[in-house]
């Protein structure tokens, strides 16, 4: 089998994250170049998306492949789920970034990053991305009203903790936190084939 | 918070959004393995990563390709112990983030953890430094010896240890007896960042064993890591 048929075969059943998160951790440079042909135009749209600066955006997709290669010794290669986690970092990295431009985090803090911690992302649909599912989440999207829909943006693409959210959407931090727990209780429940 | 109020706050937590309070509760119940939060906050990822799937896609310039194969390239002329320096430095600064970010402020075990990283950091900047990987069933990582100035060993996908038991390194020296170089223990998701300062000049191997809590005189099992230098 020439390695193209192999690598097509390993991803047809399901275990090509697997295999390639083996290779990084086995310090294979070549898997690093595989890695960022899966999800390099991921996670830089996610990046530019929320930097809106594609020089900022270079220098931060950067950094998350480099995060995933020294840590991927922590991460559990036959039960994790690669693209969720490089996506989070992704999403962290960015989201790090316009919060540091704000200057909004407390000084005297650190936060806790999801992404530090590998060992939370397993168990996950192995084949997570793909056009149907990209469907499925726009769908979904469409079902939150006006409110939900513009949480979840502030949120994802602002990194706005909900007490902010609610100061700059002059509303209660109450209503604000009913609005993200209902819209993100709607995606899930409209995503129940993809988020088990 | 009881896990009634946290539910309210999972996706927040997944989203990176969730207030202070909630954002330590949780973190604290990761941390102490909680399987109602692990199993919540896990959904919730699953779920925020399916919203990347939302986001216009964009293409990146083909240089970016370059830039990040680049990184991890070997380059004989870079000090290597440089391109080792955040895959040490990750390991132990976790631990102590993860920490600060649970306790809100810097805690003598995070002392430590950073006191740990400056060692490692005078391992890993000795020139006649030796690395060598390990990728047994039974744990992965690498070992860096420094002859004048120490080793490090980090380690990932160690063996859960009975309640009495603890890991031990070993020097094995080219002739005699295995020199004990301290004992250690995992962090919670099995993994471990140790520094043994001082010289090691003379060693063959290095080598971990499990043993009685107090350590031992010489390795009273078969080590299940070895790494021939």
């Amino acid at each position: 089998m020439t390695i193209p048929g192999l690598l097509l075969a390993l991803e047809l059943s399901g275990h090509y994250d697997e295999e390639l998160a083996r290779r990084l951790q086995q310090r294979d440079e070549r898997a690093m170049v595989d890695l960022y042909d899966r999800y390099g135009r991921l996670a830089w749209s996610v990046i530019v998306a929320i930097v809106r600066d594609t020089s900022l955006a270079e220098d931060l997709v950067q950094e998350t492949f480099l995060r995933v290669w020294t840590r991927i010794q922590f991460f559990d290669a036959g039960r994790g789920a690669l693209g969720p986690w490089l996506l989070a970092i992704a999403r962290n990295r960015a989201i790090d970034h316009i919060r540091s431009v704000r200057s909004r985090m407390d000084r005297g803090s650190v936060e806790l990053d999801v992404t530090s911690h590998p060992s939370l992302f397993v168990d996950m649909e192995r084949d997570i991305f793909n056009t149907d599912h990209a469907r499925l989440i726009g769908a979904a999207l469409k079902k939150l009203n006006a409110n939900q829909q513009r949480v979840i943006e502030l949120a994802y693409y602002e990194g706005l903790s909900q007490t902010e959210m609610a100061e700059r959407m002059g509303q209660p931090l109450g209503t604000v936190k009913t609005w993200v727990r209902t819209a993100l209780s709607t995606l899930r429940d409209q995503l129940a084939e993809v988020v088990r | 918070m009881t896990h009634e109020e946290l539910r309210e706050e999972y996706g927040a937590f997944a989203l990176g959004v969730a207030d202070e309070m909630a954002r330590l509760e949780i973190a604290e119940h990761l941390g102490r393995q909680c399987g109602e939060c692990t199993a919540a906050v896990r959904q919730a990822l699953a779920t925020v990563a399916v919203m990347s799937e939302a986001v216009a896609t964009a293409e990146p310039p083909a240089r970016l390709r370059r830039r990040v194969l680049d990184m991890v390239r070997k380059d004989p002329k870079r000090n290597w112990a440089l391109g080792l320096i955040p895959w040490a430095a990750a390991g132990i600064l976790a631990v102590a983030l993860v920490s600060v970010g649970l306790t809100g402020r810097v805690a003598q075990k995070d002392k430590d953890a950073l006191a740990r990283l400056e060692q490692a950091l005078q391992v890993l900047n000795d020139p006649a430094a030796k690395d060598v990987s390990f990728g047994d069933p039974q744990a992965s990582g690498r070992v860096l010896v420094s002859p004048s100035r120490g080793v490090v060993l980090i380690a990932a996908h160690l063996p859960k240890l009975e309640r009495d038991r603890i890991f031990q390194m070993w020097v094995i020296p080219t002739q005699g007896n295995p020199i004990s170089a301290g004992t250690f223990l995992s962090e919670v998701d099995d993994t471990a960042v140790y520094v043994r300062r001082g010289a090691v000049a003379g060693a063959a191997a290095i080598a971990v064993t499990v043993e009685p809590s107090g350590g031992s005189a010489q390795p009273t099992t078969t080590p299940f890591i070895v790494t021939k230098l």
